[in-house]
């Protein structure tokens, strides 16, 4: 499985549900995008960082986790100055940076089943207008989870064994082997889930079941 | 969708998940080019303009659960508000309209440079027209720069993108010889 | 055959595995796969409670297994499993029939060993807390507790085929269909494998390169290109099998 941004914690911001900060972050993003006056931005850039400082983390932390999104900020912020002006590049930078600064903190508060919950909750209008069926929707998204580190592998394997045989550093070497793998495997994949009974049928409809199997002696450990 | 069609897609969204942690390979001309954003078009030419959209999907909701699985380990809501976020967003309709050229333009019976050539083609129309057609404007628009400004801004990308579709066009003729799959 | 004597093997749960067994009845099918035959007018009956099935690569030991539940669909004839169509009624088929499949990889779902347990359970329509209880029970059966919380991705081959079998057993079945168990196993785990496979009560079909695993079965079957040309005590057909490939 790939480690979730989040980091486990108890601040008030971890212990809210994961809804609210959703929604919070929406609106309060949105609104954002509807002010352009510098103090305003700047009181809620102070208030982004004061939010990510909430959940434990540190500066030094956030820095680091944001590092990227910055660097970007500020070439963004050097292009406003120049093609534009230095109030617009202001008034870019704070604003983008405030909703980093807030959707970072959501991210680092909120675990990977949380989002899920909410995720499930959101496909169900979906559902029901029969555009999409959650219970797939849901497998697909943890199929692809369970399967990324197995394909980070192969391709390692992949390019250990080009490398072997002198053919470092080729697009096509790595690419067309491991697509390959990855569709026949799709298929053992498919067959193994129908196998274990997908998808699932309507408790109505379900026939007695049989008894589980005990073990009457403790078995042994290995 | 078909349970072999659910398999596929989450396999080729862990595809697109992984080819953005295998670093960046040198192209023969030296330009390194990161492997995540041809992974799009390759779901797209492999398997047609609905799973495709349904896999570079996929990718977009991990990113919203937190997870790092864009390039640089890049995840989280932050990515959504970003100035690059139309071009994340437009991965759906670009593999979407790459799949569906794909299917339409490609015939089994021509030789593999008409093929290949093909390919590239919908490769271009769908994942670089298109996405630059969602992501400039979104640019423009979040950098308060204005179109023509993001429009120069995105140029220097181009390039790139182009050797990327043909690198893909290539790749999906070469997979598809091997593995019968059919677009939908 | 000491070891897989029925009395033994099923004393440690208190099921006897002739009680459990399914009748399974191939009649005349073919089957074709990318115009290749794969099955070629098989028609056999299985009802013990072990079977094994031989045969070299490519021969259709694993089209025959998928059939069984339905996977593959024959082309020609038909398969049924206690009265009931393979096809027409893949699904309560499936529920009373567990399939083990070569690499563990690709059978196991989720990324977390207890909730992987869950998912058969679920389809098959049983509550949080009897899924609970079941995932708890296998877990306990093959002796691998310790591993409810780990994440797929860190355990070794043979551990995953465990969770694999795991997540099989949780339905309790009647049958399990094992498509080559120990490939991709060392010989320690191999060996362990082979002694779970000894204690289980489950009907098993065993498909076996690994002819030590289906040695002492009291009837193996050998497929040569979609035909079954030998049907009987282990020793014999194993040793038609070594003699005409050798
Ligand atoms: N998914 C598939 N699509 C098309 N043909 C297939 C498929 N799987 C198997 N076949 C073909 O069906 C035939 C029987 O294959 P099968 O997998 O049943 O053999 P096997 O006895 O299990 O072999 P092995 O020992 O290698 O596992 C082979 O000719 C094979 O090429
Ligand atoms: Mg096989």
């Amino acid at each position: 499985m790939i480690a979730s941004l989040a980091r486990p914690g108890s601040s008030p911001l971890h212990r809210l549900a994961a809804a609210p900060k959703l929604a919070g972050l929406a609106i309060t993003a949105t609104a954002l995008f509807f002010v352009d006056d510098p103090r305003l931005l700047a009181t809620a850039f102070a208030l982004g960082l004061t939010v990510a400082r909430s959940t434990g983390a540190h500066f030094a932390e956030i820095g680091r986790d944001l590092a990227g999104a910055a660097m970007a900020l500020a070439v963004l912020g050097l292009a406003d100055w120049l093609l534009v002006d230095g109030a617009t590049a202001l008034a870019v930078v704070l604003r983008l940076g405030a909703i980093a600064l807030l959707a970072h903190a959501v991210t680092m508060t909120t675990t990977t089943a949380e989002l899920f919950e909410v995720l499930e909750r959101l496909f169900g209008p979906a559902e029901r207008l029969g555009l999409i069926d959650a219970g797939r929707a849901a497998l697909t998204l943890t199929l692809a989870i369970r399967f990324v580190p197995l394909i980070v592998e192969e391709a390692q394997a992949i390019r250990e064994a080009q490398a072997a045989r002198g053919l470092d550093g080729s697009v096509l070497a790595l690419a067309v082997p491991l697509l390959v793998r990855v569709i026949v495997r799709s298929e053992a994949v498919a067959d193994a889930i129908d196998a274990r009974g997908f998808p699932p049928e309507r408790a109505a409809t379900a026939p007695p079941r049989p008894p589980a199997i005990r073990p009457e002696i403790e078995a042994d450990t290995p | 969708m078909t349970t072999r069609d659910l398999g596929l897609v989450a396999l080729m969204a862990a595809v697109i998940v992984a080819l953005g942690a295998v670093p960046a390979i040198p192209l023969a001309a030296g330009v390194p080019i990161t492997l995540q954003s041809m992974g799009v078009m390759l779901a797209a030419l492999i398997l047609g303009p609905r799973r495709a959209a349904a896999a570079v999907s996929v990718v977009i909701a991990l990113v919203a659960l937190g997870l790092p699985v864009l390039a640089g380990g890049r995840g989280g809501l932050a990515v959504f508000a970003g100035p690059t976020a139309g071009f994340l967003f437009g991965w759906v309709p670009a593999a979407f309209v790459t799949g569906f050229l794909a299917m339409v333009l490609e015939a089994t019976e021509k030789s593999t440079l008409v093929r290949t050539a093909q390919l590239t083609l919908a490769a271009i129309v769908g994942g670089i027209v298109v996405l630059y057609v969602c992501g400039i404007p979104w640019l423009a628009f979040v950098v308060e720069i204005g179109l023509a400004k993001a429009f120069m801004a995105s140029l220097p990308f181009v390039p790139g993108d182009l050797a990327k579709a043909i690198v893909a066009a290539v790749v999906t003729v070469k997979v598809r010889q091997a593995v019968a799959i059919e677009r939908k | 055959m000491s070891d897989t004597n029925p009395e033994r093997a099923g004393g440690a749960t208190g099921v006897d595995p002739r009680a459990l067994a399914q009748t399974i009845v191939f009649s005349g099918v073919t089957v074709v796969r990318d115009g290749r035959t794969a099955l070629d007018r098989v028609s056999i009956g299985f009802e013990e409670a072990r079977i094994g099935i031989v045969g070299l690569n490519g021969s259709g030991k694993s089209t025959l297994l998928k059939c069984i539940i339905g996977l593959v669909k024959p082309s020609a004839g038909s398969v049924s499993v206690d009265g009931r169509d393979a096809v027409g009624e893949a699904r309560a088929i499936r529920r009373a029939t567990g399939f083990l499949f070569q690499d563990p990889d690709n059978q196991i779902v989720f990324p977390v060993v207890g909730e992987d347990l869950g998912f058969g359970l679920k389809n098959h329509g049983y509550s949080r807390a009897e899924t609970a209880d079941r995932v708890e029970a296998a877990l306990t059966r093959l002796a691998i507790r310790h591993l409810a919380s780990r994440r797929i991705h860190e355990l070794s081959g043979g551990e995953k085929q465990l969770v694999a079998l795991a997540g099989v057993l949780a339905l309790a079945p009647k049958t399990v269909l094992f498509d080559e168990p120990t490939a991709h196993l060392d010989l320690k785990n191999r060996n362990r494998l082979r002694d779970v496979l000894q204690a289980l009560p489950e009907q098993a079909i065993v498909v076996s390169h690994d002819l030590e695993l289906v040695a002492d079965f009291p009837r193996v079957v050998m497929i040569e290109a979609g035909r079954i040309v030998r049907d009987g005590p282990a020793d014999e057909v194993l040793d038609h099998y070594r003699e005409a490939n050798r």
